[in-house]
């Protein structure tokens, strides 16, 4: 498996695939989805699909192809040499969700699907300066909107993470031509409203969502093993952006339970950074390594920290103000241009 | 008042030894001041996208851009040497480093003219106009 | 997950981010001392604020702070917590002096200058003169008298308002070559007013412009200017008006009824948000018409006195 393309930018998310067999265009196909590496800290969530004309449902079972949990590490490799062998009818597509990705979007603050929701272009303007004006139209906006959003706070959680990278892989499978009749999906979730969603967002294609899917359901196991074999390879060969050196490859199966991986989350901690992307800040483990271990980094969207921004940001800084002029005994107000952009005087050094 | 009595000697000399580090604003507040290692797991991972610079601190991705020192002005980090405790007393200041461009960062937005620092950088121009000499 | 931990106080600074005029910084001349930062008495708020001398008492600096909350540095192979960032730019000390010109401008009589600049409080003030002489620029404020060899001065509120009205020219100028908005602060779309553009743009930038000059002089002057550049006064004792207050003013058709403004001026019309998140960027986009201010929501007090 060639994972060059994941690896020269594993800081972002990134889609491996195979060529598409001629044969998965003209006839009816399922489709296994499956994903490796969901509970670990450290590396990439990796989402699979395979797919194959449901006639050669029989073909792939003769393959012996098995839940990948089920197998050893050579087992899987070699079965996964199999499956590209059988590249006549069997095409497979991954979609590799980086650490960097993983903790980016799940600490977001707001979701960006509820922003866009919303979003407007504001075309008024009888203005010579339509940027300043519009830029004066955001400011208001802003806080218009953020009264909303104090009572909508939400993260991008794994599951949501989970679903957009499966819908995204059926439908490149659908947008390279292959003839989807079944999908078969394996869940850690609730199955039902899974299935119900994908159901509704791929109408024409019967969606079966089930627990153990992959080991009930070959093409399941099938995009199991091609999932299982990306995130193995891709954490085992990381490529660490990070000019760090030699790191310790010892971490162990990356499961924050793991010993070997918990000596080396110690180890590896930096006071201000934290660690490499190659770990999920995400994940209460590390957060709580760096609660107790790492230096402090206040965000403005921290929750608290964050509220009473939005105080200061609304009354409060007025009322201060005027506090301050108040006690240096005169009304001078600093013009606008000034507080615009937070310029102030200072008094000492 | 005793205080404004005291001033703070800027030494010149030192800017020739001065270093020429890179310098970022970062949209967070680190409470430290010390060492980093800046260069080994931040700088490294920047990457050049499109119309913006992308890089993650502590899991959160910042998007930045460079801005320059307007016109006729020099970035400088000036350091205090000998700190006394007392602010009764003369200070003097060095100058540790010289820059000409800043790489600030915002959380999860596109750099644009309305970040804080694009438009503060307006300010120079503007106090040459308040403050420079007017014909007689 | 969200870290929860409070804000520890910071220590006392002893490394500053500075960006600085060129002629702050250049190699003094032989025998030039090294530039200095002082404290001299603020014209405006009267308080203290620092200012820096360059090499020789030459030339006078202003240092402000760009301070947005929640920032830090990196610099080099280190981390500065904090995140502001100076400005030290070239200041015209006759604002500084022009408090002292003004107070003995009152007996009436010639003085020499540097009897006058005096300052208990802020004994650095008389390195202001040798800035001065260096400028020759005492005559903009001050008729003068020479007596053998001697110069004696008078504060003139004459000569004054003229010079300021140059700078207040000369800043418009400036203002106009640049991107910065001196209209409205808001236009949104219950708000369209109809005014000659060109009218409102010329009357726009030089309020704006005094505006600026007005931190630099006292409340006096900055009223006494305002005449002396024909600038109508606005009701409110507040030099800068909130824009939607002046279409207030301006459009009588709004004045009846309800105060609509309420919903549409914001404090941030004037003062702008901090450091927007990006959720809070991205929504800023979003057509707010109907939706009630943030401020309706944290200030059930202090509102009313501004209606």
């Amino acid at each position: 498996m060639d994972l060059g393309e994941f690896e020269a930018d594993n800081s972002v998310s990134c889609r491996l695939a195979s060529a598409i067999p001629d044969v998965c265009k003209t006839e009816d196909c399922c489709l296994g989805i499956d994903e490796a590496g969901r509970g670990p800290v450290l590396g990439p969530m990796v989402y699979g699909i395979c797919f194959c004309p449901v006639a050669k449902k029989e073909a792939l079972k003769d393959l012996k192809v098995a839940d990948s949990k089920t197998l050893t590490e050579a087992q899987r490799e070699d079965l996964f040499r199999k499956l590209d062998e059988a590249k006549s009818f069997v095409g497979w597509a991954l979609q590799i969700l980086s650490p960097n990705t993983i903790s980016t979007s799940m600490l977001q603050r707001y979701l960006n699907t509820y922003c866009t929701r919303h979003t407007h272009t504001h075309t008024h303007t009888h203005t010579h300066t339509q940027k300043e004006t519009q830029r004066a139209n955001n400011r208001t906006h802003t806080q218009m909107i953020l009264t909303v959003l104090l009572f909508h706070r939400s993260k991008y959680n794994l599951n949501a993470l989970s679903h957009d990278a499966a819908i995204g892989l059926v439908q490149f499978a659908l947008d390279s031509g292959v003839q989807l009749k079944e999908v078969f999906v394996d869940t850690v979730g609730p199955a039902e409203k899974y299935q119900e969603k994908l159901s509704q967002r791929f109408p024409g294609v019967e969606v079966t969502v089930r627990p153990k899917a992959d080991s009930l359901f070959p093409i399941v196991s099938a995009a199991s093993i091609c999932a299982k074999v990306a995130r193995d390879h891709s954490v085992k060969d990381w490529n660490f952006p990070e000019d760090l050196g030699e790191v310790d490859a010892d971490y162990g199966s990356g499961y924050p339970s793991d010993p070997k991986t918990k000596a080396w989350l110690l180890k590896e901690l930096d006071p201000v950074f934290g660690y490499p992307q190659f770990v999920r800040f995400s994940w209460s483990t590390t957060q709580t390594l760096l609660d107790s271990r790492a230096v402090t980094v206040h965000w403005d969207d921290d929750e608290e920290d964050g509220e009473k921004a939005a105080a200061r940001q609304n009354n409060t800084s007025m009322l201060s103000y005027f506090k301050t002029s108040a006690q240096q005994g005169n009304t001078h107000q600093t013009h606008r241009f000034f507080t615009e952009r937070r310029l102030q005087s200072l008094a000492t050094l | 008042m005793s205080s404004n009595c005291s001033v703070t000697r800027l030494q010149l000399d030192s800017v020739s030894q001065a270093e020429c580090p890179s310098v970022h604003l970062l949209p967070c507040e680190i409470e430290h001041d010390g060492p980093a290692e800046v260069s080994q797991f931040f700088t490294a991972t920047i990457k050049d996208r499109k119309h913006e610079k992308t890089v993650s601190f502590r899991g959160r991705g910042l998007k930045g851009q460079e801005v320059s020192c307007p016109q006729g002005c020099t970035g400088l980090v000036l350091r205090e040497v000998n700190k006394s405790g007392s602010d009764q007393e003369d200070r003097t200041v060095k100058v540790s480093s010289v820059f000409h461009k800043v790489t600030y960062w915002n959380l999860e937005t596109s750099p644009n003219s309305d970040d804080g620092i694009v438009m503060a950088m307006a300010w120079p121009d503007l106090a040459e106009a308040i403050h420079g000499p007017v014909d007689d | 997950m969200t870290t929860k931990k409070k804000r520890t106080p910071h220590s006392p600074n002893d490394r500053w981010v500075v960006v600085a005029a060129d002629s702050a910084v250049e190699t003094p001349k032989k025998d030039d001392s090294d530039p200095t930062f002082i404290r001299l008495r603020n014209p405006s708020t009267d308080a203290a604020s620092l200012y820096l001398l360059g090499s020789g008492d030459v030339q006078l600096y202003e240092v402000k702070a760009f301070n947005e909350d929640f920032h830090s540095w990196f610099i080099g192979q280190t981390v500065q917590r904090d995140g502001r960032l100076l400005y030290v730019t070239p200041m015209d000390p006759l604002y500084l002096l022009l408090p002292y010109l003004i107070k003995a401008g009152e007996e009436g009589k010639f003085q020499p200058v540097d009897q006058v600049v005096m300052d208990e409080d802020f004994p650095a003030c008389t390195r202001l003169l040798s800035c001065i002489r260096s400028q020759a620029s005492l005559h903009h404020v001050a008729e003068e008298k020479e007596v053998g060899s001697q110069k004696f001065q008078r504060y003139s509120q004459e000569r004054t308002m003229e010079w300021l009205k140059k700078k207040a020219e000369r800043t418009v100028k400036t203002l106009r070559k640049s991107n910065i908005s001196v209209g409205e602060g808001v236009k949104s779309t219950t708000y369209v007013r109809v005014k000659q553009e060109s009218e409102t743009q010329e009357e726009d930038y030089l309020r704006y412009a005094h505006g600026l000059i007005s931190e630099y002089i006292s409340e006096d002057l900055s009223k006494a200017l305002l005449k002396h550049l024909q600038l109508p006064e606005l009701s409110s004792p507040k030099e800068v008006e909130p824009p939607s207050k002046k279409r207030k003013l301006t459009d009588k058709p709004l004045e009846a009824g309800e105060d609509y403004t309420k919903f549409n001026r914001s404090d941030f019309s004037r003062k702008p948000p901090k450091k927007m998140s990006a959720a809070q960027k991205t929504l800023a986009k979003v057509d707010k018409t109907g939706m009630k201010s943030m401020s309706a929501f944290f200030s059930p007090k202090g509102k009313a006195e501004k209606k």
